[in-house]
């Protein structure tokens, strides 16, 4: 287990190097450090304004090669942007904003409250709801309820994120007036009025898939000899569902599940936009609007490097989910 | 019961849970406030975009206006209720007159106040221990003046103050010192400046008496003492809040004196302003300070439309406790908790508009809720511009360019364009000056910006493009449209343009770019067409007619004239027109520079773009001010109305939710009655 582990993490960190390069490729194909300056000062600022803003954001080096340093001097491919790149990246030292000036470990620390607040909720209601839907529809397979819900189901997944929301808020929000619009306050007293609406309407545009999926899983799980047995035995219906067929159900499930658990710190784009909650998604939404270079790299370099951890997370649930799983 | 009929369990925890959501929901509210808000002095507000900075030698935007002018007082600011906008004293005893000085010179001397306190801050102990406050001196003024002046702070204003004698060389020596004296850059902002030997034309006279002198006269520098690049900056502010030690920025820290200091500042999400009760309008020596006492003499208009109430003519200000900002990035949500009460003015949204105005008016329904609307039409003109350097379409082409632009200009409908785009909200402009400026002619009716399509056809036969062919190549003649807009929505306006031009023959290709493209293809002069605004820092026709003043040329000075226009003769009169009062000469100079703009048509003027302020009942004195964002101090709410009003229209409708429950035990009853009598 623990070379396996080790093996995966090494894996993991070579995978992580590939991605900060191809990062940098992508970001400085796109853009280059005297655009960047420019948007930041303004286009009638003084060229030392320039200069002394690309010195304090990182952006005073060549990209790849220094030629201010001769060919065997270590300096030539150190003193880069690339170098400095990588150093800060794997030092998590990520700088600041291009935007605002902003530390951006700073707005992330921010931004990770309020983004879990709405995404630990949404993922545990989710599942929960999800399960327990397609746990019900499996027990009544090829009912009217079965048929009924899949319909609906297919119906949630055909309707776009945006209207979700956009529904969810004129409906519940403007005309049923249950929840408030949009808003955010961590205060614990008052965080639940604003993260309902979010959380219910997350929950009922992602239902859709998550019953379709757990809903073939339990069925052909119902199909087995063991739930055959386990009700000769006399065994109840909610014993046999809970007690054997989702726990039998456990391994595929967790490969949908697990993967998705370090992204709960990287927030729900739209979901933080349109609420007004001042998350990671939101800070993604709004540095992809604003141009902010930097505080993108960060973001797409933590959701790279979560999902490398999900995909470890997923193999390590394996093992503790049915031990005839063999890691090695 | 803890077996059910059909053999499903219904434990407690089951039924506890069903019966809590019920409750969760019947007890549920869409109020985003704490309930301890309900009957206090706050104003809610939103806002879209995140402030940049809040250091006022920098902020120049609205969004950050909006909390710099209300943070920091001015010297000067404007009469919240005149219109056309007149300057009173601020932070000064009275609004200067000029002096003149040898070798052309001028001086303007501000008085000002006493017992102007700063903010409460921690920053002053930087001065003395255990100091939380202290006195605004008139050495705060020069350090803010020297900060627009200091590069390294990169003050958008700076060339606006470039007439302050000793201002560029001050801004030279204190480069240079940093550049040869590693010692120099080490040491705390003001003791730099001082080393620096400050700005001349800067000139202290003790502890209350500020001189700025001019190298030549320019009565519009102070309107620039209206605006908060010169409000008074604590030096222990800037040293102190250097974002060491777990201390923010400056940026992210304002210290002044106004009304209203930040008490809540996250920026991507909300802030709060928060009433400063050592404000020096509280002082019973400042009670009769104009900036300081509601004023009198109101309009009868304004009191008749419920804009402004009568009785508060002559009342200390301010009058609100807080005022909370909240970021509402999104249009539709925003507008939704405006009529839910939720914020108490807001602006119109193009989905709604139809619904909320009509025929120019409140809907009744509107009206029924006890809305208000308030217009004026902005000081800002919306233009599209030609590149006057550009081969066919500029200067080079002569007599046949100019004919082209004549041509261009008479196609485009202005009054249909701001019904498509902007619901109408917007004059048709004649010339660069809207309404409100002195020089603005209601009468004048350009001849090129009236929508002729034959006429413009006539003009492009003129200028040798009969029916849009070049006769060089016989084909259609070929003009980009350069933009940086990439979105859909965004390229509607310049398809709509682009549409009318093709329909007199010629063939345009609009050129959508990232902003850094658009910006690069500018800064080399290889674009031809383009679309533009302006926002005036201050009511005066010199801030409008200075984007075509060939000092400004993008490519001589990188400066705002993007035409690149120039002519000898508009320049003369611009700079006579510049620094003249508002007489009689001044608004013949004004007609004559009109006359060459109606001729050589560097811009086709598209329209001057009118605000629509929707407010609550209980917002009182809430008068657009386009100009000017210190304007809180003056508003005020009645919370008692606004309770018993929002509770009217937020009371939560439960029905749905007991339907949804009843089909879902109607739905599945029968199914697993079923499914158990079959299997049993």
């Amino acid at each position: 287990m623990a070379a396996f582990l080790l093996r995966r993490i090494g894996y993991g960190f070579l995978t992580v190097l590939g991605v900060l390069f191809l990062l940098f490729v992508l970001f400085f194909a796109v853009t280059n450090p005297d655009d960047i300056a420019r948007k930041a000062v303004g286009e009638r600022a003084r060229p030392e304004v320039y200069a002394q803003w690309k010195i304090n954001h990182g952006y005073d080096k060549p990209l790849f090669v220094n030629r201010n340093f001769a060919g065997s001097d270590l300096r030539r491919y150190s003193d880069t942007l690339l170098a400095e790149h990588y150093r800060r990246m794997l030092t998590f030292d990520f700088g600041r904003s291009d935007a605002d000036d902003s530390r951006i470990a700073q707005r992330l620390w921010n931004g990770a409250g309020p983004s879990l607040s709405l995404t630990v909720p949404l993922f545990v209601l989710g599942l929960v709801a999800g399960i327990a839907l397609a746990l019900f529809v499996a027990f009544f397979r090829e009912t009217y309820i079965d048929r009924a819900v899949l319909v609906f189901c297919m119906l949630t997944m055909s309707v776009a994120s945006l209207l979700y929301i956009i529904a969810g808020q004129y409906l519940v929000g403007m005309l049923l007036k249950w929840f408030p619009i949009s808003g955010f306050d961590s205060n614990p007293a008052v965080v639940t009025r604003f993260l309902a609406l979010p959380v219910l309407v997350g929950v009922v545009s992602g239902i859709g898939a998550d019953v379709r999926f757990l809903r073939t899983v339990f069925v052909e799980e119902m199909s087995r000899d063991y739930v055959r047995t386990a009700r000769a035995k006399g065994c109840g219906d909610a014993r046999v569902m809970v007690r054997h067929v989702l726990r039998n159900a456990l391994i595929p499930i967790l490969t949908n599940v697990v993967v998705q658990i370090p992204f709960l710190f990287t927030g729900a784009l739209l979901l933080e936009s349109f609420f007004g909650i001042p998350g990671l998604g939101a800070l993604t939404v709004e540095a992809i609007h604003g141009n902010d270079f930097s505080t993108l790299r960060t973001l797409v370099y933590l959701g790279a490097l979560l999902f490398i951890l999900g995909q470890i997370l997923t193999d390590i649930s394996y093992a503790i989910a049915d031990p005839r799983v063999r890691l090695g | 019961m803890t077996e059910a009929m059909w053999g499903v369990r219904l434990s407690p925890h089951w039924i506890s849970g069903a019966v809590a959501c019920c409750l969760a929901v019947a007890g549920c509210t869409n109020d985003p406030y704490p309930d301890t808000d309900r009957d206090a002095k706050v104003l809610y507000s939103s806002y879209v975009e995140a402030p940049k900075t809040l250091d006022p030698a920098v902020a120049y935007g609205t969004e950050e206006h909006v909390i710099t002018g209300n943070v920091y007082d001015t010297l000067l600011e404007y009469h919240y209720l005149d219109r056309p906008y007149r300057l009173i004293p601020g932070l000064a005893e009275a609004v200067p007159d000029s002096q003149p000085l040898p070798e052309g010179r001028q001086s303007y001397r501000f008085k000002i106040r006493p017992g102007v306190l700063f903010h409460t801050d921690p920053c002053f102990t930087l001065s003395q221990s255990g100091r939380q406050t202290r006195e605004v001196v008139a050495a705060d003024f020069a350090f803010a003046l020297a900060r627009v002046a200091d590069p390294a702070v990169n003050s958008p204003a700076i060339s606006s103050f470039a007439q302050i004698v000793g201002l560029a060389d001050f801004s030279k020596r204190l480069t240079e010192l940093r550049r040869t004296q590693a010692e120099f850059a080490a040491l705390h902002v003001q003791e730099q400046y001082a080393r620096a030997g400050g700005i001349a034309g800067v000139v202290v006279h003790g502890e209350r008496e500020l001189e700025i002198v001019l190298a030549e006269p320019n009565a519009q520098i102070l309107f620039w003492f209206a605006m908060p690049f010169t409000a008074p900056v604590p030096w222990e502010a800037v040293a102190y809040y250097n974002g060491k030690q777990g201390r923010p920025h400056f940026a992210d820290h304002p210290v002044g004196t106004g009304p209203y200091r930040l008490s809540v500042y996250e920026k991507q999400h909300r802030f709060t302003l928060e009433r400063n009760p050592a404000w020096y309008g509280s002082l019973p020596a400042n009670r009769d300070a104009p900036g300081a006492a509601f004023p009198g003499n109101i309009d009868a208009r304004d009191v008749a439309e419920g804009r402004i109430d009568a009785s508060y003519a002559g009342r200390q200000m301010p009058f609100l406790e807080h005022i909370k900002f909240y970021r509402e990035k999104e249009d539709i949500p925003r507008f939704n908790k405006f009529l839910q009460g939720y914020y108490d003015n807001g602006g119109i949204i193009k989905e709604s508009f139809e619904a909320v105005v009509q025929a120019g008016r409140l809907s009744p329904e509107m009206q029924a809720r006890g809305m208000r609307l308030d217009k004026e039409v902005e000081p800002t003109i919306f233009y599209v511009g030609f590149n006057m350097r550009d081969p066919v379409l500029g200067d080079a082409a002569g007599e046949r360019g100019r004919k082209l632009r004549q041509a261009m200009s008479v196609a485009v409908d202005a009054k249909q364009y701001l019904e498509l785009f902007l619901n109408g909200r917007g004059l048709p402009a004649q010339t660069p000056l809207p309404p409100g400026i002195f020089g603005y002619d209601a009468g004048y009716k350009n001849p090129y910006r009236q929508y002729d399509v034959a006429r413009a056809r006539q003009l492009l036969a003129e200028a040798g493009y009969k029916n849009g062919i070049d006769p060089a190549s016989n084909t259609r003649l070929k003009l980009t449209f350069d933009t940086s807009a990439t979105t859909a929505s965004a390229g509607l306006p310049l398809e709509y343009l682009a549409a009318a031009w093709r329909e007199i023959g010629l063939d345009i290709e609009i050129s959508s770019t990232t902003y850094n493209q658009f910006q690069d293809k500018v800064r080399r002069g290889a674009y031809q067409i383009f679309i533009w605004g302006w926002l005036a820092d201050f009511p005066d026709p010199e801030n409008f007619f200075f984007l075509l003043e060939c000092q400004n040329a993008r490519s001589k000075s990188n400066g705002p004239n993007t035409a690149d226009f120039c002519n000898a003769e508009f320049d003369r009169l611009y700079h006579e027109m510049k620094y003249r009062p508002n007489d009689e000469r001044r608004a013949d100079l004004i007609r004559r520079m009109r006359d060459i703009l109606e001729r050589e048509r560097p811009w086709i003027e598209l329209y001057h773009r009118e605000d629509f302020v929707l407010s609550h009942a209980w917002l009182v004195n809430s008068k657009p001010m386009g100009i000017s964002f210190p304007a809180y101090k003056y508003k005020d709410v009645r919370p008692q109305m606004r309770a018993r009003l929002r509770a009217e229209w937020n009371a939560p409708v439960r029905w749905p939710l007991y339907l949804v429950l009843i089909f879902v035990v109607a739905v599945t009853v029968p199914a697993v009655r079923t499914y158990y009598r079959e299997r049993l």
